[in-house]
């Protein structure tokens, strides 16, 4: 009752529209608009309307079955297997069978994948590892595992995106990803008859689309999100679902720990809460979100510049290179925090975005779920820590991240929501956990 | 505590009372544990000595439990021999009553001059009350527990379709499959189940309907009509509760609900959609009117006598056919597309039970009276903990099952009732 409790508090603003006056109706296109690419990882907007994973995150994070109907550990979670639910097709026709899946898996994370081995055994997938994976069935719902065509039944490579989805693709043209319903798609057909994503499209082209109804769904991100809400949008609103936070290098002089310890202290998140992303999300300095362990409060986040002039101790390394992995607010995220480490007697120079090899990257990185130590996970595999971590209680959780945020490799900064804003028209949509748009449970006012 | 009550009656005498209760209200007994818990912890790292005690809230405990909370822990804190004192003291004790989505953490920063370490202990969870509003008749609910839990105390994420009790069992059919819930104290546990095969529907219906006699029941699903019958079970590998199931492919028109007041239409039976969630608007007998597609339909006594279809179409309109035509209800804008008819005994004997969603992100039900074109509210609403996914009459005819959906996706089976007021 207490979990349900909490969900619904968090949840209340993800539904503006969840709560059907009547059933969904059937029919219509639905058009949705994106800044970024519909097949970008990870979470570009196409890749969860084709592809289904093992298993997946309801709207609460908590994990259900998808493609695999049950999975069970073995030696101590070195070992797992997955049971395929039957009578599942490809937008192709063909059947999904264990070897698709393993090939699959296989192609998503090639050599660096969380697990040492994984087979096909009749209906089952196994995954083994020479270490413990006890967070692996969460993990297999990540974007990254999506289960894709590989081959055909006849042994070719298949044209175009093809999956077990509740949309296939049926072309693009113009700018304009089309999609028609998938009618045996083993959740059931979606309530839309087809979706359009205009893709590549200025948030504020995206915004004047919907104030003229020429789109359904469109972004907020969230630095625009009081702007949004200023224009009277219907936004939805997730928890904070994604951390934005500085990836250290460990190269050159900043091998040194005090150096990264003193890069930490110096930024001052404040700033970027305030001024940036416009008080939207919470500031952090924890790996997780308060409301994943309920003691991000620990961690304290308040700039200190003397500390951050203590640590470096003199030391002024040569130039080090500041990228983002985006543009807009994280670009001037970036040059605010630029802007905070020359304070503290650093050089910082802002590199262009994708540039490789940067000392300093500030990135956003997913927090879905409501599972602590699976999101710990993936926050390892995300900034390259593939060490081996087991925490079943708070206070070991807790001792964890005090042992990873001690090197400073990563320094969260904050925690931010995603938004969307829907059209009058739109019923039913809710959020993922992740806080993407779930839209194939989205259906039409008037669609009959 | 009761030591400390006294005291304070004793010095301020009895205009004092009310000031002092408010002051320090009693704790709650659910808090006792996890604070002497906290105490305990902190105790191991500090040592007897004097401290300094801050408490703050991050959760949704209530603020006025706090002070409560603070006693509890400055008591079990003194019981260790921590003696809480004010900023003179080098030592602190920063409690923050936090929470996650999964519990309630409470969180004991204890800092020994430049040290400072770290109690947790979970909390237990707490339950709410949900309050119905005062009107001529009031709705109240009772949720039947148990039936959200499948075999091996999976939260059930499958929603109900539709349920009855049936010979001192529940049947509850799923998209996938019908249950069998035997009674065990204080609930009921799913004692068998019986596979159809899924329909893929995102929105799936069905209806299960008690046979005279109560030794059987049908279900219609879309596509298929299953029929179970019950006889006493053996001893042996016979199914647990005494009930088998045979399933066959039909297309067969579903029953529509006829309150047992609702003379002078024979009964009705109506045409799924298999592929969609409504009913095609063809029904059988004809009734001289041509309906449009709906998503619910039943038959209502009239006060004038005999009894009309009420529809609920599926454009968001309700509808009323009688003397051969379809005429619209007024006072139904912000119905759902599910009703239940209850007879009541209450008003004009039968009341209809509708969903609404309004502006609140939870759905309430509400019961009316359609004396002619015009839905009249006779309660108020009855605020239920989701959104009403199915909703049907009871097989006593005097109380209606409805299904919510929480937001975190679990459903629950709540029976309504309505009492005269």
């Amino acid at each position: 009752m207490f979990r349900r409790f909490v969900i619904r508090a968090l949840l209340a603003a993800m539904t503006l529209s969840a709560t059907a006056r009547t059933r969904p109706h059937y029919g219509g296109t639905l058009r949705v608009e994106t800044a970024g690419d519909a097949w970008e990882r990870p979470d570009g907007i196409a890749r969860r309307l084709v592809y289904d994973g093992l298993t997946q995150l309801d709207a609460s994070g908590a994990l259900r079955p998808a493609l695999a109907l049950t999975w069970e550990p073995d030696n101590n979670s070195h070992r797992w297997q997955f049971r395929l639910r039957p009578g599942v097709h490809f937008h192709d026709g063909s059947t999904l069978t264990s070897g698709m899946v393993v090939a699959s898996l296989s192609a998503s994370c090639n050599t660096n994948c969380p697990w040492t081995a994984v087979k096909a055994v009749g209906p089952l997938v196994v995954f083994t590892s020479d270490s413990p994976m006890p967070s692996l069935p969460t993990m297999l719902a990540g974007d990254e595992f999506l289960i894709t065509l590989r081959t055909t039944a006849d042994g070719k490579t298949p044209v175009g995106a093809i999956g077990t989805g509740p949309f296939q693709v049926t072309g693009f043209n113009n700018g304009v990803l089309a999609m028609s319903a998938n009618e045996s798609c083993w959740q059931g057909r979606p309530f839309v008859d087809a979706i359009e994503i205009r893709v590549h499209r200025a948030v504020r082209e995206q915004w004047l689309d919907l104030s003229v109804g020429r789109a359904d769904v469109v972004e907020v991100p969230a630095e625009e999100l009081r702007q949004a809400q200023q224009q009277r949008l219907t936004v939805l609103i997730s928890p904070p679902v994604t951390m934005l936070a500085l990836q250290v290098s460990e190269a050159g002089a900043l091998a040194n720990v005090k150096l990264r310890r003193a890069i930490a202290a110096a930024i001052d998140r404040s700033a970027l809460y305030n001024v940036i992303f416009q008080k939207q999300g919470a500031v952090t300095a924890s790996l997780l979100a308060q409301r994943l362990t309920g003691y991000s409060f620990l961690f304290p986040t308040d700039r200190d510049l003397n500390k951050a002039h203590e640590l470096r101790a003199g030391l002024t390394p040569g130039p080090l290179t500041l990228a983002t992995e985006g543009d807009g607010a994280l670009q001037l995220a970036a040059q605010r925090i630029g802007l905070n480490l020359r304070e503290a007697g650093f050089n910082v120079q802002l590199a262009s975005a994708g540039t490789q090899r940067a000392d300093l990257v500030l990135r956003e990185i997913p927090l879905p779920g409501d599972d602590p130590v699976a999101a710990l996970a993936q926050v390892m595999r995300g900034t390259g820590n593939l060490t081996p971590m087991t925490a079943t209680t708070p206070a070991e959780l807790l001792r964890v991240e005090q042992t990873i945020l001690d090197e400073k490799k990563v320094i969260p900064l904050l925690d931010l929501p995603r938004a969307n804003a829907i059209g009058a028209r739109v019923r039913d949509l809710r959020l993922r956990a992740d806080g993407t748009p779930d839209l194939a449970d989205a259906s039409l006012e008037a669609a009959q | 505590m009761r030591h400390i009550w006294a005291v304070i009656l004793g010095s301020f005498g009895l205009s004092g009372i009310a000031i002092c209760s408010a002051q320090i209200p009693q704790a709650p007994s659910r808090w006792v544990q996890p604070a002497a818990e906290l105490a305990g912890q902190i105790a191991d790292i500090l040592g007897p000595g004097q401290a300094q005690v801050t408490v703050r809230n991050l959760s949704t405990i209530q603020a006025g439990e706090i002070p409560a909370i603070r006693k509890l822990l400055e008591l079990d804190l003194k019981a260790h021999g921590i003696i809480a004192s004010g900023g003179e003291s080098a030592n602190a004790v920063r409690v923050t009553l936090s929470e996650n989505v999964r519990e309630r953490l409470w969180v004991a920063e204890v800092v020994e001059g430049s040290e400072t370490h770290v109690a947790m202990v979970h909390v237990d969870a707490s339950t709410a009350t949900v309050a119905v509003a005062d009107a001529r008749m009031v709705l109240q609910k009772e949720k039947i527990t148990g039936l959200s839990i499948r075999i091996g105390g999976i939260a059930l994420d499958d929603p109900v379709l539709a349920a009855t009790e049936i010979n001192g069992h529940f049947v509850v059919m799923f998209a996938d499959q019908i249950s069998i819930f035997s009674p065990i104290p204080g609930g009921w546990t799913e004692s068998n189940t019986f596979l159809m095969e899924k329909r893929l529907s995102r929105d799936p219906r069905g209806v299960l309907l008690a046979n005279a006699g109560g030794g059987s029941f049908t279900a219609y699903a879309p596509g298929a009509e299953c029929v179970g019958s019950y006889s006493l079970p053996l001893s042996g590998p016979m199914a647990e509760s005494g009930w088998s199931v045979r399933c066959h492919t039909s297309d067969d028109p579903w029953p529509i609900y006829q309150s047992a007041d609702a003379s002078g239409l024979p009964p009705l039976k109506a045409f799924y959609n298999p592929a969609r969630d409504y009913f095609t608007g063809v029904v059988a007998p004809s009734i001289g009117v041509d309906l449009p597609a709906f998503y619910s339909a039943g038959l209502i006594p009239r006060a004038a006598g005999g009894a009309a279809l009420l529809v609920t179409e599926i454009d968001g309109k309700v509808s009323i056919a009688e003397n051969d035509a379809l005429r619209n209800v007024a006072g139904t804008r912000d119905w759902g597309s599910d009703f239940a008819m209850v007879r009541s005994g209450c008003g004009a004997g039968t009341q209809v039970i509708a969903s609404s969603s309004g502006e609140a992100v939870n759905d309430s039900l509400r019961a009316f009276e359609i004396p002619a074109l015009e839905a009249v509210p006779e309660s108020g609403p009855l605020a239920m903990d989701g959104t009403v996914t199915a909703l049907w009459t009871a097989q006593d005819g005097k109380s209606a099952f409805a299904v919510v959906r929480d937001t975190a996706g679990e459903y629950e089976v709540d029976r309504v009732s309505a009492l005269c007021d």
